[in-house]
């Protein structure tokens, strides 16, 4: 598993794609959960998050599901625990949420990649 | 030994700065928190970082307002969790020192510095979005921002947890 981040509009899918122009890359807001284990390439990974917690379904073993049905993905997603805590309840638990699943994503990723202005620097290569 | 931990939220700081604590000795451990546990969400939040603790010897010091008189013996190591709550607190809550937040928090910090063996202190990256704040947010996040500043300058190590990934910005 490898994982590329940063913030919104900073390269990050033309840099994954750079880096991996072999794989069939595809958009975590219109996977299925049984799609995203079958993916090689996952753009707008948080937006998967997002859409599985907006219809309801629970998260709470997303992240372990993925690394056992699809230990190879590589996955890009935005870093969105950067601002302001949000009014909104809903806003507060969906950064909680994006942060925890890709803490321990990472923590099993070989390599993770963070970008900003189309840079890549890696911050982790075991 | 002066280490400041920051990140953005559900970044696994806490984590982090608990395993700091632990590999720096064992020295009377102690964890000044500054949640104020105002509703049920917070209470849950207080609840899971107790639960993280649970088995590393820490005891809690429990302080929202007035760092400065925060207990915290000779030459203990000191956790401090999170110091965007603290702020919070002293800028938004009746007892808080308001507008003298600042210089209050910094005496506080400056205080523990010269009793604590060591001092690990938890903050908060909040400053990258597009949303524009005014009035009290906006003095709130400034003096974030300053006491952010003045936590690097004290500090040896200062170091940003990437979804658990440490990045190094001072050592």
């Amino acid at each position: 598993m490898e994982m590329i981040i940063g913030g919104a509009y900073q390269g990050k899918a033309a840099y994954g794609k750079k880096a991996y122009p072999e794989i069939l890359w595809k958009n975590g807001a219109e996977l299925s959960r049984e799609e995203l284990f079958k993916t090689e390439g996952v753009l707008n990974f948080h937006e998967f998050i997002r859409k599985e917690m907006k219809a309801g379904r629970d998260t709470e073993d997303l992240a372990p599901e993925l690394i056992q049905r699809n230990p190879e993905v590589i996955l890009v997603s935005d870093e969105v625990g950067y601002g302001v805590v949000p009014i909104d309840a809903f806003d507060r638990a969906y950064r909680e949420r994006v942060g925890r699943i890709c803490t321990e994503l990472a923590s099993y990723s070989k390599k993770v990649v963070r970008v900003v202005c189309g840079i890549g620097t890696v911050i982790k290569n075991d | 030994m002066v280490i400041l931990v920051t990140g953005g939220s559900g970044s696994g700081k806490s984590a982090f700065a608990e395993n700091c604590v632990v590999s720096l000795g064992e020295q009377k451990r102690i964890y000044i928190a500054t949640m104020y546990p105002y509703d049920e969400e917070s209470r849950k939040r207080v609840a899971r970082h107790r639960k993280m603790r649970a088995g590393k010897g820490f005891e809690t010091v429990e302080c929202y307002t007035g760092l400065s008189r925060a207990e915290a013996s000779e030459g203990c190591t000191v956790l401090l969790e999170c110091m965007s709550n603290l702020v919070a607190n002293e800028i938004f809550q009746e007892e808080g020192a308001g507008e003298h937040a600042l210089e209050e928090i910094k005496k506080g910090i400056l205080g523990l510095k010269n009793r604590a063996a060591n001092l690990v202190i938890v903050t908060n990256e909040i400053f990258s979005e597009a949303a524009v704040y005014q009035g009290e947010m906006k003095t709130y996040l400034e003096c974030l921002g300053k006491i952010n500043q003045f936590l690097a300058e004290e500090a040896d190590q200062v170091v940003e947890v990437v979804y658990g990934i440490p990045v190094y910005h001072k050592s």
